[in-house]
């Protein structure tokens, strides 16, 4: 394993008091609570770790089959299953205050005062260093999505929880909308510390004699490199309509793609689903992305962020999605 | 649980479309029991994002061999029938948790539908290395399917139904199970769901046909026996070893549950893949 050269500041200040320790982190969904892989990775040299969604009520989640492989990537309806957020506090936030890593819950819901209610008793918790608002959840019924797609809703319940809480703010953004920009910057102007995305596509597979769909509540999230360029899209366009920081996630699997997030305007990037094809690589990122910025005379990799969007800086477009030939 | 390479020495088709693969693994070797699975990354990174899990066929401490059982399905498991002998893999475990068998357990039946033999045949071995006896009743759809007995123990009675008749028992391999419910102190099976629902419904009551005098409990009420616990299999008549699509196989992602009797989704990763009968919910009581 190399070390991290010292020359190289890997620190992401996202504000109010949160600084990643480096820009690599685990995804929500992937990872757990942070302990699950623990005997194969350091958790301590990751630049943070979100958590499973995390709601006000235990929920057992959807009917199996929840996950299935599809080209370049996978689908999964997992269905928010999780045991509450009252029992995640217990069973695991004394484990996370001893970690370096800052671990970052992720919180899903079904209404503005779920989100709330989660949010406050997180709120103050020795071992909860931000929240991430789960706002873009394709495989629940009620809740979820909705708040992902409409700016009103998104603002609303983003200013809902920053009233609720000193906790460092992120919100997910969904990429199923016709236009991420209006979502956006209302999250933004609401009072989020950051942004982060893109959460799955909504996609489905069909049982192998093509009678039924295959995961047991039909629909799925598509994640994986499969989805990269979407998240690319969507992150270059979320860059150019808000000032706060976004961290970048879909597909990621190698260095290059830390690159074109970054490139692109995201700050830090979180690793998904390539982690259950290796988990090591998050750790191998963070060496990768220190031994590349000191190939580029970089003292920190906040001067590879942007260079990819375009140099002017007037108003984003309001005419939707623009796709050119 | 760790990450090793292991480099395949022998690879080959036993039956149509099925393969056994042997793998040179020490690590692995040494500390793995019955029951538990390995997770295996394919060479294909950017098609293929998940590894497959199989369960261990067969592990020999003193060679340090594993070996691994598959019909090929799809595209990875076709992937694999393309290694040869000093090609290197990436392999995650050993995951999950074992079959307990009760100390005082002397007839153990197995059973085993189609490719369900993988999840149990290492338990054949380690049985009779502790002295016990072995029945295997085994099911397949006809007898071109049916597991070649020259790859079992000698020690192993196996017993063989097939869906058309062609070998053995005509009929369902679950037949054959009542004839052998006095013989038995345990079971332990693996194969499609439905042969394992209609397995659990046979269990149940079995003792009261024994006539087992349901004692008092011991002064104190006993222990009780949480849940998943090493105490619940050993304690249980039948262990069924569940399969279900899976992502990490470390507990992570929640892709692989079933459900238990008290409402409580359970990891086959984790809890799993072994768990008592009784603890499983067979009637898909789900939300």
């Amino acid at each position: 394993m190399t070390t991290t050269p010292a020359a190289v500041d890997l620190t992401v200040d996202l504000g109010r008091g949160l600084v990643l320790p480096n820009p690599i982190l685990v995804a929500s969904g992937t990872f757990g609570y942070g302990i699950e892989y623990g005997d194969v990775v350091d958790v301590d040299r990751l630049g943070g770790i979100c958590s499973k969604g995390t709601t006000l009520r235990p929920r057992i989640g959807n009917p199996t089959p929840r996950v299935t492989e599809t080209p370049g990537g996978m689908l999964n309806s997992i269905g928010l299953q999780n045991p509450g957020v009252d029992a995640v506090i217990e069973k695991y936030s004394a484990t996370w205050a001893t970690w370096r890593v800052p671990v970052i819950v992720n919180v899903a819901g079904e209404s503005v005062e779920d989100y709330v209610q989660v949010t406050r008793r997180l709120e103050g918790v020795p071992g909860v260093a931000a929240i991430e608002l789960n706002i873009s959840c394709p495989n629940v019924g009620k809740g979820g999505l909705q708040f992902a797609i409409d700016a009103g809703a998104a603002g609303e319940v983003t200013a809902a929880v920053r009233r609720a809480t000193d906790l460092p703010l992120l919100v997910k953004l969904s990429p199923n909308v016709a236009d991420i920009r209006p979502i956006a910057r209302a999250i933004a102007d609401a009072g989020a510390d950051a942004l982060t995305g893109i959460n799955t596509l909504s996609g489905i597979a069909l049982a192998p004699d093509r009678t039924r769909p295959l995961l047991g509540n039909i629909y799925g999230g598509l994640s994986g490199p499969a989805v990269k360029p979407v998240a690319l899209r969507v992150v270059y366009e979320a860059a150019q309509a808000v000032n706060i920081p976004i961290i970048a996630i879909g597909g990621v699997t190698e260095l290059a793609d830390v690159l074109d997030f970054l490139a692109v305007g995201a700050v830090a990037v979180q690793v998904g689903t390539a982690i259950f094809a290796d988990p090591t690589l998050p750790v191998r990122l963070v060496d990768e992305l220190a031994a590349e910025c000191r190939r580029m005379g970089a003292d920190r990799p906040g001067a590879l962020v942007g260079t990819a969007l375009p140099t002017r800086t007037g108003m984003p477009s309001s005419k939707g999605v623009e796709y050119r030939p | 649980m760790r990450l090793s390479a292991a480099e395949l020495v022998e690879s080959r088709e036993i039956l149509p479309g099925q393969w056994i693969q042997a793998f040179h693994a020490p690590g692995l070797a040494i500390g793995s029991r019955a029951g538990q699975f390995v997770h295996i990354r394919t060479g294909d990174l950017s098609g293929m994002v998940l590894r497959r899990p199989f369960s261990l066929n067969t592990v020999d401490p003193l060679s340090g061999v594993v070996t691994i059982h598959f019909r090929v399905i799809g595209r990875g498991t076709e992937w694999f029938t393309r290694l040869r002998p000093g090609d290197e893999i990436d392999l995650l475990g050993p995951l999950g948790r074992p079959f307990e068998v009760d100390p005082r357990s002397q007839h153990l039946l197995l059973i085993a539908g189609g490719l369900g033999i993988a999840g149990v045949r290492m338990l054949a071995d380690e049985a009779i290395r502790d002295g016990r006896q072995v029945t295997l009743l085994f099911g397949a759809a006809n007898a071109r399917e049916v597991y070649p007995s020259n790859l079992l123990p000698d020690e192993v009675e196996y017993v063989v139904a097939t869906d058309d008749g062609s070998l053995g028992h005509h009929g369902f391999v679950t037949d054959l199970v009542p004839a052998y419910e006095v013989w038995a102190d345990q079971a332990f099976a693996c194969g499609p769901a439905g042969m394992l629902g209609t397995l659990a419904k046979q269990a149940v009551g079995r003792r009261q046909r024994l006539g087992v005098a349901k004692l008092g409990r011991k002064r104190g009420g006993g222990k009780a026996v949480p849940l998943g616990s090493p105490a619940a299999r050993r304690k249980a008549f039948l262990q069924v070893s569940m399969e279900q699509n899976m992502g990490c196989a470390v507990g992570a992602c929640l892709g692989c549950v079933v459900m238990s009797v008290t409402g409580t989704p359970q990891r086959v990763c984790r809890e799993g893949p072994v768990f008592a009968a009784e603890e499983l919910a067979w009637d898909g009581a789900w939300s």
